[in-house]
């Protein structure tokens, strides 16, 4: 059973400048448990810095964050401890390019977690499984697909069975051929209950699995709503003009 | 609060399922020292048949070998002292370059001015310059503190240990910059992947940043330490009797004792090959050391 009331990440007034450029200007938004949230907006809006105050990757200037009712941007609380319970997907995968795929996501288990390597070995192994990689446990970053390498990566955030997933344009540096297969990953996570908040602009996987759907452009939110409402009738020119320059 | 426990971290998650296969992952250790004991042995057969060759050409009159053979109780000396200033300068600078190269990708502004002052003031000095100041110095202060010498004995041998230490920290220098090129050139997003799964900046440092900096600044590495190896053959202009100043002792002696000073030549082919010989040792392991840690996938292409 979901407890859809239950706000899993909120964030209220939330500020971020580096230097002069105010990337943003006090967000307010919640995701609630097993809920997903896309955000789209144009390059520059201030999404993948949204995504980073989340798990503090980057601090707030002002403003809070919750995790299940906790502020977690404060200083007696480690970032470490909030980013473990936050898993993490990029643009560019990041994978350890050292390390097999495997020892990828085991790295979170021995050294964050501190399980012993069977123990961990063990849950890594489920978890490339469950991204349809059980095969490439031993194959290293360089000799696997980008496709590949994108679930790997969402294995490696999944190991540490986070609360929420964040997903940072996780499909936009794939060949198309491969984009298919990091959704249906995403989509099957979704299906299972996991809280997601995830950049993109595929459309159809926000249409289709998203529960709401924001619109950022300059460091603010322009539009919230039913993904299939936004996009077949938006409020705003802003969010229109984007909804034209993304279909083409 | 703390991280969870690991029996939460199980909670529905597959612990009765089938076990790991019996090759752990954690076993992939690629070291293989029957090749570094290969290589080692390649080294040494690379001497011995150039000795051969060497004793050979003396057999049949090419040079004089009953000189030669007499040259050799100084020559092992003098080896045996070169081998003891690279089993100094080595970890000496290789300490030195990876703590100021490290100190260079600093984000505190002090460390990283401290660093690149060592480095380019190490650098920018020729490492015979270096030396001797070192040795003048160090030789000044001690007779300028008043029963400072007394208390730390041998005059001489200090400053000969501080000529050996600038030695070391000019090698330093050079290896700092390879150092600070591999932190550098590990992706940055790997470091934000490393803190999002919750690794703190110094666990992100051992287990993601250092492993891959040392495999991309291995090759740079056994650069200099080949080089580092004939530069200890500077450290004979402050007296110690390594295979240079043994070969500069045995050609004065031939000048003075009116001896044929064709030998002289032969004197400086002696200790070339037994430079050689050392530094085709160290560069067949480090060769192997980086073939041991290569990561497939991510060999060059062969052109």
């Amino acid at each position: 059973m979901i407890d859809r009331e239950k706000p899993m990440v909120e964030v209220r007034k939330v500020h971020k400048s580096f230097g002069d450029l105010e990337v943003l200007r006090g967000i307010d938004m919640q995701v609630k448990k097993g809920e997903v949230l896309v955000i789209v907006g144009p390059s520059g809006s201030g999404k993948s810095t949204l995504l980073r105050c989340i798990n503090l990757l980057i601090q707030p200037d002002s403003g809070d964050i919750f995790l299940e009712g906790v502020k977690v941007n404060d200083p007696d609380i480690r970032p470490e401890w909030v980013r473990q319970q936050i898993g993490m997907v990029f643009q560019s995968f990041n994978l350890f390019t050292h390390l097999t795929a495997i020892k990828n996501v085991m790295l979170g288990l021995t050294k964050v977690k501190r399980l012993d390597g069977l123990e961990a070995e063990k849950i890594a192994r489920y978890e490339l499984e469950r991204v349809g990689l059980a095969d490439k446990a031993d194959a290293y970053p360089a000799q696997l697909s980008g496709g590949q390498q994108q679930r790997v990566a969402i294995a490696r955030a999944l190991a540490l069975n986070p609360k929420v997933m964040l997903f940072d344009e996780p499909t936009s540096a794939l060949d198309p051929e491969f984009i298919h297969e990091v959704l249906d990953v995403m989509t099957k996570l979704a299906n299972e209950g996991m809280t997601m908040v995830v950049v993109s602009h595929e459309m159809g996987f926000a249409k289709s699995v998203a529960d709401e759907l924001i619109f950022m452009d300059n460091g603010v939110i322009v539009e919230v709503g039913v993904p299939e409402e936004v996009f077949a009738s938006p409020k705003t020119d802003r969010m229109r003009a984007f909804i034209g320059k993304i279909l083409g | 609060m703390g991280g969870e426990d690991a029996s939460t971290t199980l909670e529905g998650r597959p612990g009765t399922r089938s076990p790991p296969s019996s090759r752990s992952a954690g076993s992939l250790r690629r070291f293989d020292y029957s090749r570094i004991i290969k290589n080692v042995a390649i080294g040494f057969g690379a001497a011995v048949a150039s000795l051969g060759v060497f004793v050979s050409l003396g057999l049949v009159g090419v040079y004089d070998l009953p000189y030669a053979l007499s040259t050799l109780n100084a020559l092992k000396l003098g080896a045996a002292n070169t081998l003891t200033l690279i089993g100094i300068v080595i970890p000496v600078g290789f300490s030195a370059g990876f703590t100021f190269g490290w100190g260079r990708t600093s984000h505190r502004w002090l460390t990283r001015s401290i660093s690149t002052v060592y480095v380019e003031f190490f650098r920018s000095m020729p490492p015979l310059v270096l030396i001797a100041f070192a040795f003048l110095i160090s030789t000044a202060v001690l007779l300028g503190i008043p029963g400072l010498a007394d208390r730390i004995g041998d005059p001489n041998s200090f400053a000969i240990s501080v000529s050996v230490l600038a030695l070391a920290f000019h090698s330093g220098a050079y290896q700092a910059e390879i150092v600070r090129a591999g932190i550098q050139s590990v992706p940055t997003g790997q470091r934000e992947a490393a803190e999002a799964i919750g690794l703190t900046k110094a666990r992100t440092l051992v287990y993601v940043v250092l492993p891959q900096m040392f495999r991309i600044s291995l090759p740079a590495l056994s650069n200099e330490f080949a080089s580092v190896i004939k530069d200890t053959s500077l450290l004979s202009a402050v007296g110690i009797l390594d295979l240079a100043y043994m070969a500069q002792n045995l050609s004065s002696r031939l000048i003075i004792s009116r001896g044929n000073i064709d030998n002289i030549f032969l004197v400086y082919v002696e200790i070339a090959l037994i430079y050689f010989v050392m530094t085709f040792v160290v560069s067949r392991v480090l060769q192997e050391v980086e073939r041991a840690f290569r990561v497939p996938g991510l060999e060059a292409a062969q052109l």
